[in-house]
């Protein structure tokens, strides 16, 4: 134990001598100095989670073998088991993991107090570890603030970048000459006219507790709700009282029966049966409504940005990072592998087989143009959206916790309890939660 | 004896030890002892936990009430000879060899409020649809159903091995004096059946009050927390809030709920006389 961190402390002395004489040797000679095969030989083990971006990844992973010669081992498992294994691995300090995919959303803050990432500005801003072609600055203002943390540490590469955005039906709309709201203001008008039940249900939104917290900001944001002021809970706020009102209340009467435990898949499921005209959810269920094997809608369903409020205009957007691990004794090999993953190359893969990324140079690669994979307004909201983003999230410790609050407080309100009741009892909780866990 | 040592006493000590600190497993700050206030915020503090008992023991209730009789009525007939018994009591007891997570996902497409199976059903009979899970004042009943479904066989099947093993003289001695079946039944059946479906309802009460699997599949505990019973509010604490202590504290506080309510039920085996 001890003669590890002594290791560790040299090696980070090591990388912060390097970042430190940096300035001096920045030159294109040095940057040429980059090379992938400068770990060749080594052998990394990755921890990845169930996830589209990772589907894709694997099957490329030995490319990424050949061009470091490196030996990468991984496991992957779904979200919440990797999550535990990640956290007996690391309470163990076993430093078998080297990078690790992340949910930034969830793990972002809890993570980065237990000293688990390693902090990449060093290896960044480092041309001898950074390929001169992975530009930084290419990652979306929302997803390098996804990944950064308040002392301004880099804790991940920013990979998949989901924003929430509206998806409608044309088929409905088109006949009554009604288009996607540009204000929020519009948005309870509109779903009135196009609720038509038993047929037609005007908008379905998550209601299950936890679930719905990823989507209530979609409400929130632009009706000027925040999570936090100066550090303590805002959930009694005014701002908060219209934006549950709205939520609550838009599926307490233009709901599919039974929306308050309803998760995103029998949102999308009602959706895809054509029962419901309006669904705001993650941009990337798309690609199953377009799925003819799936959805009753196929090439009915349109897709615009969601509608801006008094707040400002705004899209919730979640990331996914790749990470390499505090622990790890590979530090600069992992961090090779993290870059890989999220290189240019590879998030043109990426979106080609329709999953989106934070890269704004992704978007309008030629190959992408040539093959969509997807209708072309879906593209354009999505990119619209990912402008706008903003972390849909507190940025806490615990970030599960919170989401059962308002999650709670959101389901009591679709029953019907009033808004500045339930927000009350939330706002207690949650400070308590504060109280414990940020201090 | 040390195998018992390591895997059943020492787990046991250590959450009870556990119980007595605070502390975050994703943090590297070390466990915090804090003695007996875990305890306290149970008992006094958490309005959470006092629902979630209140709750674990109305789903038990409900469950197992509804199980004993429906399956002391299924071993009465299925103690009776008819033909295709065999067959009929061979697919009685299916639904208690199926994994309940499996059968949680199909009842979870069958309760959905407007594509499920079930609110059609119900509209054959004539009856407005349910919301099922999909309503909090539903919901807790609707996955009691669930369990119902899967358990009855269970209860029907230790019911039956007590019918078989009853003696038949008294039945004669009650036909020659004129009693009726009911009668019989009531007082010659029942009291002789009763230490039997004691120890089928201890197994079932036992069960019930620690069912975790089909909640978490198909509430997670909610509408809001309508669902939520200790086992489930345990699991949040420990695995997705990490607050490892606190849940121990829970865990040991179930364990003397099923603990408490297996000597209640011996008791009343125990007393009785026959």
């Amino acid at each position: 134990m001890a003669a590890r961190r002594i290791t560790r402390r040299a090696f980070v002395q090591t990388v912060a001598t390097g970042a430190a004489a940096g300035p001096f040797v920045w030159t294109p000679a040095r940057a040429q100095g980059f090379t992938w095969k400068r770990f060749s030989g080594k052998e990394l083990f990755l921890l990845l989670t169930k996830h589209p971006f990772i589907d894709v990844l694997e099957k490329n992973i030995p490319e990424f073998e050949s061009l470091s010669g490196m030996k990468v081992k991984w496991e992957t498992l779904p979200e919440i088991q990797a999550r535990q294994k990640m956290t007996v691995e690391m309470t163990a300090n076993s430093g078998g993991i080297d990078a690790f995919f992340t949910s930034l959303h969830v793990e972002k803050k809890r993570f980065w107090k237990a000293g688990w990432y390693h902090p990449l500005n060093k290896f960044l801003a480092d041309a001898s570890l950074t390929s001169p072609d992975f530009d930084w600055n290419d990652f979306t203002p929302g997803a390098r603030a996804g990944v950064t943390q308040p002392d301004g540490s880099v804790s991940a590469l920013a990979a998949f970048v989901d924003a929430n955005v509206f998806f409608y039906r044309k088929d409905l709309f088109g006949p009554k000459g009604l288009t996607p709201p540009k204000m929020l203001g519009d948005l309870e008008p509109l779903v009135k006219k196009l609720h038509a039940p038993p047929g037609t249900y005007g908008i379905v939104l998550r209601g299950l507790k936890n679930a719905n917290a990823t989507q209530y900001p979609s409400i929130l944001f632009p009706m000027g709700g925040t999570y936090l002021k100066d550090g303590k809970a805002a959930l009694d706020t005014r701002e908060q009282a219209a934006a549950l009102d709205m939520y609550a209340g838009l599926l307490r009467q233009y709901g599919p029966p039974g929306v308050v435990n309803f998760n995103w898949y029998e949102c999308s499921a009602s959706f895809m049966q054509g029962q419901v005209a309006i669904y705001m959810d993650g941009v990337n269920f798309a690609s199953q409504f377009e799925d003819a094997a799936k959805s009753k809608v196929v090439g009915k369903v349109g897709y615009a940005v969601l509608p801006s409020g008094p707040g400002g205009h705004f899209s919730p957007i979640y990331i996914t990072g790749m990470a390499v691990n505090a622990q790890s004794r590979n530090h600069e090999a992992a961090y090779l592998f993290a870059q890989w993953a999220t290189s240019k190359t590879n998030m043109v893969r990426e979106l080609m087989a329709g999953v989106g990324v934070g890269r704004t140079s992704t978007w309008d690669s030629p190959e992408v143009k040539a093959k969509p994979k997807m209708p072309a307004d879906w593209y354009q909201a999505y990119q619209a959206s990912l402008k706008i983003g903003r972390q849909g999230l507190p940025e806490i410790v615990g970030v599960t916790e919170y989401r059962d609050i308002i999650g709670v407080a959101i389901q009591k309100g679709i029953e019907g309890a009033p808004a500045a009741q339930v927000l009350a009892q939330a706002q207690k909780d949650f400070q308590d939660l504060l109280n414990r866990t940020e201090s | 004896m040390l195998l018992v040592a390591v895997i059943i006493v020492y787990p046991i000590v250590y959450t009870g030890w556990m119980s007595l600190h605070e502390w975050f497993a994703s943090s590297l700050t070390r466990p915090r002892f804090v003695g007996l206030a875990n305890y306290g915020k149970i008992l006094l503090g958490d309005a959470r936990f006092r629902e979630a008992v209140a709750r674990t023991v109305w789903f038990t209730v409900v469950a197992v009430a509804a199980e004993t009789l429906l399956g002391v009525a299924m071993a009465l007939l299925f103690n009776r000879e008819f033909w295709g018994r065999g067959l009929l009591r061979t697919l009685a007891i299916l639904p208690m060899v199926a994994t309940p997570t499996a059968i949680a996902l199909v009842f979870v497409m069958m309760y959905h409020p407007t594509l499920g199976v079930a609110n059609y059903l119900v509209s054959l009979v004539g009856l407005s649809p349910f919301r099922w899970t999909y309503s909090s004042q539903t919901a807790l009943y609707a996955l009691a159903l669930v369990d119902v479904w899967q358990w009855t066989p269970l209860i029907m099947l230790i019911a039956l091995a007590g019918l078989a093993s009853l003696p038949r003289e008294p039945y004669e001695a009650a036909h020659l004096d004129g009693a009726s079946p009911r009668q019989a039944f009531w007082h010659i059946t029942l009291p002789l059946l009763r230490p039997t479906l004691v120890v089928a309802i201890l197994f079932r009460a036992i069960d019930a009050l620690k069912t975790f699997d089909i909640i978490f599949v198909m509430t997670q505990g909610g509408p809001a927390n309508a669902t939520e019973t200790i086992n489930l509010l345990l699991f949040n604490q420990a695995f997705s809030y990490f607050n490892m202590g606190y849940a121990s504290s829970m865990a040991v506080a179930l364990f003397a709920l099923v603990m408490g309510a297996s000597l209640l039920l011996i008791r009343v085996r125990r007393s009785t006389t026959w």
